[in-house]
């Protein structure tokens, strides 16, 4: 009993970091389903996401003159759900670009897709440490979101819990969207059969675009929300882009529960495995993911899919 | 191939023989040009590294991200053997080489089944967990700092101290594994790796074994980043994790890819020549260069994935007959 107690709170710790591992993986998950690509550049897009959230947050420009005086004096609350709202549309947009370059590999091996946005992933990481240099950087949150808090006798950050909260909203969103509103049901008919719905009627360039967008929306959020905790450095993209990576792979593609699973999963692997050897931590999601996949190739609930061709 | 020459015998063609020549000279021109001579070492080992990458590439169409994890494996296993075993080249490479053939097999026996992009992404969780090994494992790795002062042996009494000499060694290498390389992608072996490539399933539908093949391609393609590793060791004098990471086994997939490693034999080693250049170029002029050869590599993807090379093909074809262009089409019609 005691042993369970002692370990609850990194049980505790690993769902949280579950919850925001499956955010993560969210807008990776919708691009590979309806585009059958493998988004090498999502990190990165994170990554950006959470560098242009601390700019809209704590702007340090000086031609904004008056203006930025006047801003800066708002409260913190203000700006930071300014910048939950900014951050993500900006880098959709940065998205649709990156899908528009994809399209000359349409129809071609996958393998140039993959190719295309490994390259992406180094042109904005190399992009963020020009403009915003190597060293790591911080992002503002609200005064009353940090510090810690006391419950059962344990100390457990405020943060993790409002992220962990924020995660799970997103998420129910996001689920929401795709399985009671029309889009839901045009993008998940995409990604069954994208010729079927180009045969409907259905503007299969416009939607690859729109979900595009919103696939790297998801991961400026994730961004956003992630980067208090893990900190702020142009690298912090390959930090994310495993994980994503990981547990798409882990759940099977195309399986929205299989991520969700698949994500608390490795969340609980990387939290109990804190609690014995925190050094190796990390390692052990990369070991439950050659666990699994050696024995279900295609992860937990994946199904067939022209990835595999 | 580059439409330029035939082959001499079974084992070196007249290609070969300019390119040994062309880059035999180098250091003896090298100095003049403005470059250093440490930068021909670098090169040469690089290219020893790209060209057993595009095994696997260019030629069984299978990417490996993680393919850093097998150079790195390479370069400690030289600190290491020089360290605590004996200073002695032929040895120190000998382990290098071994012990990444012997991390390669591991992984290809766990990834040689896997199919397209998970095959891909499988070459990335295997070159993390290699990564992050050297990185926690300060008692054997040194951690984030490596392993420092690993000694440069003398070979045959001949200091490598001086960069020419470890030049003409790396060039020894370079040479060996050019011919190895060249003769087992036009041997029985080639031909199954590139209907492979071509389609994985019809090449098993025929009788072959697929995944023993991408077992021996991974494997020999590992033990030659572990070459390359070791040499690197011993050229840089220590051995660090950098170099397993994701972001450098990128690299060499660009390298690669832009000197057109899909359609040419020699375009990993253009490859090579062009990135290294760009850095020590380019570098001169901005801090950003690797956004701009990042930019490159994009465009390159998008408009002419066959790269440098494919494009000198496209340059040379006019001369080539009309019924054999027809046929290379009917044939990348068919991989549909």
């Amino acid at each position: 009993m005691d042993f369970i107690l002692n370990l609850l709170p990194y049980i505790v710790n690993g769902l949280s970091l579950g919850l925001l591992f499956t955010l993560i993986a969210l807008g990776f998950m919708l691009i590979i389903g309806v585009m059958e690509l493998i988004n090498l550049a999502h990190g990165s897009l994170f990554a950006l996401g959470a560098y242009l959230a601390m700019v809209v947050i704590s702007p340090h420009v000086p031609w904004l003159g008056a203006f930025g005086t006047w801003y800066l004096g708002l409260p913190i609350v203000l700006r930071y759900v300014l910048a939950v709202v900014m951050a993500p549309a900006l880098v959709a947009v940065v998205g649709m670009v990156l899908e528009v370059c994809m399209r000359p590999t349409y129809g071609k091996d996958p393998l140039y897709g993959l190719l295309l946005t490994f390259g992406a992933a180094l042109v904005l990481e190399e992009a963020i440490r020009v403009v915003w240099g190597s060293a790591e950087q911080m992002l503002q949150v609200p005064q009353n979101l940090m510090g810690p808090f006391m419950l059962g006798g344990m100390i457990y950050s405020k943060y993790q819990f409002f992220a962990s909260a924020f995660a799970i909203v997103i998420i129910l969103l996001v689920w929401l969207f795709l399985e009671r509103t029309p889009y839901g049901a045009i993008i998940k008919a995409g990604a069954h059969d994208s010729e079927m719905v180009r045969a409907l009627g259905i503007n299969l360039t416009r939607l690859r675009l729109f979900v595009f967008g919103f696939g790297t929306a998801l991961a400026a959020i994730a961004g956003i929300i992630m980067s208090p905790i893990w900190g702020l450095r142009p690298h912090v993209g390959v930090d994310a882009v495993i994980p994503a990576f990981l547990i798409i792979t882990l759940g099977g593609v195309g399986s929205f529960f299989g991520a969700v699973v698949a994500g608390i999963l490795v969340g609980l692997a990387v939290g109990i495995t804190a609690g014995f050897a925190s050094e190796w931590s990390l390692l052990s999601m990369y070991l439950l993911l050659i666990a699994v996949v050696t024995v279900r190739a295609r992860g937990l609930f994946g199904k067939k899919s022209i990835l595999e061709a | 191939m580059a439409g330029i020459g035939g082959p001499i015998g079974h084992w070196i063609t007249r290609e070969m023989v300019i390119a040994f020549a062309v880059i035999f000279s180098i250091p003896f021109w090298i100095n003049a040009v403005g470059l250093y001579q440490y930068l021909g070492v670098e090169i040469l080992i690089w290219m020893i590294y790209a060209l057993g990458f595009n095994l696997l590439l260019g030629y069984t169409g299978k990417p490996s991200f993680g393919h850093g994890a097998y150079f790195g494996i390479g370069a400690y296993a030289f600190g290491l053997a020089q360290q605590h075993v004996v200073v002695n080249v032929w040895i120190g490479i000998g382990i290098a080489i071994l012990a990444a053939t012997l991390a390669g097999a591991m992984v290809a026996a766990f990834i040689s089944h896997r199919r397209g992009i998970y095959f891909a992404l499988m070459t990335i969780a295997f070159g993390q967990v290699f990564w992050f090994a050297a990185v926690k494992w300060h008692a054997l790795t040194g951690g984030e700092d490596g392993l420092q002062n690993i000694p440069r042996p003398d070979v045959f009494s001949i200091s490598l101290k001086d960069n020419e000499a470890l030049f003409y060694l790396a060039f020894f290498f370079f040479v060996l594994v050019v011919i190895a390389l060249w003769r087992l992608i036009h041997s029985p072996f080639g031909k199954v790796i590139k209907a492979i490539k071509q389609n994985e399933m019809r090449a098993g539908f025929i009788g072959y074994n697929v995944r023993l093949f991408k077992f021996m391609v991974f494997t020999i393609s590992a033990g030659i980043a572990g070459l390359a590793g070791g040499l690197f060791a011993m050229a840089q004098g220590s051995a660090y994790p950098d170099v397993m990471s994701l972001h450098v086994s990128g690299l060499v997939v660009m390298m690669t890819l832009i000197g057109g490693g899909f359609v040419s034999f020699w375009g990993p080693v253009l490859g090579t020549v062009i990135f290294f250049l760009a850095r020590d170029i380019l570098g001169v002029l901005t801090e950003t260069w690797l956004l701009w050869y990042g930019l490159m590599f994009i465009v390159v993807v998008m408009f002419k994935p066959e790269g440098l090379a494919g494009i000198w093909q496209d340059l040379t074809r006019t001369r080539v007959s009309k019924s054999e262009s027809v046929d290379t089409s009917l044939i990348s019609s068919a991989r549909r």
